[in-house]
């Protein structure tokens, strides 16, 4: 089974700002891959005033979150670089069917490659001049509303293409089962 | 559902019931977002409650929000028709009339365009089809909440008072959009899903901006009504107006509403497109009444959808006292005691008795800007948010429309009508006439438009001409009234020549207090 790959549009955000945009990203994507019953829950993303749809699965919601907190952990550690978040779907097979042989191999039939390139907030600067300090703050306050409004964009595009990937490749879907599918939420290390 | 049969008969049966069951779920994901209408409650209640089995066709339950009640009314078209819902924004009150269609949702199962086409769609398995028609509501769902209608459904659900109403219209034929309209539109179709009996085909064209459509709150909603406003009956006409209020009213609108102004919202290139408008609120100036909604039905043609705004029109009061008020105090002949009027917020130490338009629409505008809750303004994570705050009147901004006259007629009664007055002669129609002198006398200090004001307040406390209490005695017996009539009539002739009298000494009075403030003036710096 070949595996499908989405490369998303790459979005530049902010620390603060990563909760919430991978929040908006991987819900939408568990959304699309969730076939079983789900219980859709909207959810309003106050920063960029976007809504987006969970699935109303606790436990996805408590992993998602988890994953989120360690990458947000990575990036402190590794400041203003571009990385990758992997979403990825799969089957589990044994690898040697048999009595006595539980080796399973993972079958991976999607990939989501959320890539994001986060920032450090601009600082203000050293100047000394109470003058200068206030042109600058006031110049930084408009790039970064203007940056915080392109961001809100960018972001409803991303959602949009994966709207549009998720019903153009749907064949390689497994069968409907009773839970959600196998996967794995991947982040640089 | 997951497990219909794919074989022969009940594999076409199932695939036509699949087909029209998702006409019907598409239908229902329209209207339970586009549909506005106070959802705490539905919400509330569908929230709780388990799953219908016909709610679970493709494992997407509508329950947050859940569809409008009348939804459940209307049936999939027949079979070969496609589903036609228009979205359209009109002016509050106008039932539909002069709508514009912002957004056109078109659910069809297209035929299969030939024999052979037809033969490989017979050979489509249901199960493989259910599976596409569970993503691709995924995906109608999901965009249903990106496209701008979703945000004025989201106000109006909220707040019902704004100038436009968003209702819906369901069919099996739309009226073709014109050139201009076509142009202004974007469309998008998602990728079919085929069946058996054919394709299913959404489709969806939308206006990406809706900066035209001026949404604004245009009044107070009938709960916001502040009946014990300063200066009503039912308050104390003199009390002071709180500090607290004069203070907030610096900023014409709350950091709230700044925030809710979507300038960072605007919806991108749904698919590949040039950038969108963004959607502009602004201050709120009048509000439209809205007829009853009543349920659609299917026939069809073109259905009339419910246009909901349930608030009645309210009409704010531009002024409470006008200056009028003060004229006819000075005017004995309008033979009306009326109070000072009561100070009003804005008043700087003036003695107004007119609140300005513009302290009118800031202070309102203020209490709708924090009324107008941003939809985004309250939810967590994981929580749908929940606008409460239309549902109660918080501010004491305005007061209502009371005539003036009525309440300067309550307050005649009150001792204060005028500044500096002494309380009210008690009976000024007393026989001791000189009672009423010595009270004048004392309002020798008093200004002259409190003389005067005083004067009026006699004649209008003073007993009638013609009383009717001597009337009502006599009523019944003409012999006795014949008898009495006399008497009654020097009586009258007596009490008035009191009344005379007493005048007299009041003129008096008054005329020598004049004369003695006319000395006295030229003695002050």
């Amino acid at each position: 089974m070949n595996c499908e790959t989405c490369h998303l549009n790459e979005l530049e955000l902010e620390p603060r700002e990563i909760k919430d945009v991978l929040r908006c990203i991987l819900h939408t994507i568990f959304f699309h891959r969730t076939l079983t019953l789900v219980r859709p829950k909207d959810v309003d993303c106050e920063r960029f005033q976007i809504t987006y749809v969970q699935c109303g699965l606790p436990d996805l919601e408590k992993e998602v979150d988890e994953k989120i907190n360690q990458f947000i952990a990575w990036a402190e550690k590794h400041p203003n670089r571009r990385s990758q978040v992997c979403l990825s779907f799969f089957d589990e097979k044994n690898k040697h069917p048999g009595w006595f042989s539980n080796k399973t191999e993972r079958i991976y039939w999607e990939q989501w490659f959320i890539n994001l390139h986060v920032i450090s907030p601009k600082g203000h600067g050293k100047q000394h001049s109470s003058k200068a300090q206030t042109n600058i703050t006031g110049e930084a306050s408009e790039q970064a509303s203007s940056r915080h409004d392109a961001l809100g964009s960018l972001i409803q595009e991303v959602l949009f293409q994966i709207i549009n990937y998720a019903n153009e490749k749907k064949d390689h879907i497994p069968p409907i089962s009773d839970r959600i599918f196998n996967h794995e939420i991947s982040i640089p290390r | 559902m997951s497990g219909m049969s794919d074989s022969g008969a009940g594999g076409r049966a199932g695939a036509e019931l699949m087909a029209e069951q998702f006409h019907l779920k598409v239908l229902h994901a329209v209207l339970a977002v586009r549909a506005p209408r106070p959802l705490a409650a539905a919400q509330a209640a569908a929230a709780s409650a388990s799953f219908r089995r016909r709610d679970r066709w493709f494992h997407l339950p509508l329950h947050d929000p859940p569809p409008p009640p009348e939804a459940e009314l209307l049936e999939a078209p027949p079979p070969g028709e496609p589903l036609v819902v228009d979205i359209h924004l009109a002016p509050a009150g106008s039932g539909g009339a002069g709508g514009e269609v912002v957004e056109r949702w078109t659910v069809a199962c297209e035929p299969w365009p030939d024999a052979a086409a037809s033969a490989a769609g017979e050979g489509m398995a249901v199960n493989r089809a259910y599976k596409r028609c569970i993503t691709l509501l995924r995906s109608v769902y999901s965009t249903l909440r990106l496209l701008p209608a979703y945000r004025v459904f989201r106000l109006l659900c909220a707040n019902q008072s704004y100038n436009y109403e968003m209702g819906y219209r369901v069919g099996s034929f739309a009226v073709p959009f014109s050139r201009a309209e076509e142009a202004a539109m974007r469309s998008h179709r998602f990728l079919p899903v085929e069946t058996q009996p054919g394709r299913l085909v959404v489709s969806v064209q939308y206006l990406s901006s809706l900066t035209a459509f001026n949404l604004e709150i245009s009044s107070l909603s009938p709960s916001m009504l502040i009946t014990n406003y300063v200066g009503s009956p039912a308050a104390e006409p003199m009390r002071a107006f709180p500090a607290s209020l004069t203070e907030a009213t610096g900023s014409a609108f709350p950091q709230s509403y700044q925030q809710q102004r979507p300038h960072s919202w605007a919806p991108p290139a749904l698919w590949p497109q040039p950038p969108m408008q963004q959607m502009r609120f602004s201050p709120p100036p009048l509000h439209y009444a809205s007829p009853t909604p009543s349920p659609p039905t299917f026939s069809g043609g073109y259905l009339r959808s419910p246009l909901r705004g349930e608030s009645a029109p309210v009409t704010i009061p531009g002024e409470r006292r006008s200056p009028v008020h003060r004229q006819n105090m000075l005017d004995p002949i309008k033979g009306l005691m009326l109070p000072p009027p009561s100070p009003r917020r804005g008043e700087k130490g003036a003695a107004g008795s007119q609140e300005s338009p513009s302290e009118i629409s800031r202070s309102f505008g203020r209490a709708e800007g924090l009324r107008m809750v941003d939809p985004y303004g309250s939810s967590s994570p994981g929580s749908k948010v929940k606008d409460s705050k239309d549902e109660s009147g918080r501010f004491s901004a305005l007061s209502s429309c009371d005539s003036p006259r009525q309440d300067d007629l309550d307050d005649a009664d009150y001792p204060f009508a005028v500044d500096d007055v002494d309380p009210p002669f008690s009976r000024p129609g007393s026989s001791d006439g000189k009672e009423a002198g010595d009270q004048a006398g004392s309002s020798s200090h008093k200004s002259q438009d409190a003389a005067v004001g005083s004067l009026v307040h006699l004649l209008r406390t003073a007993r009638p001409l013609r009383d009717s209490s001597y009337s009502s005695q006599t009523a019944g017996v003409e012999s006795s009234e014949v008898a009495s009539a006399s008497s009654v009539m020097s009586r009258r002739t007596s009490d008035a020549l009191e009344e005379l009298q007493s005048f007299k000494a009041i003129r008096e009075r008054l005329l020598s207090g004049s004369r003695a403030k006319e000395r006295e003036s030229p003695e002050k710096p």
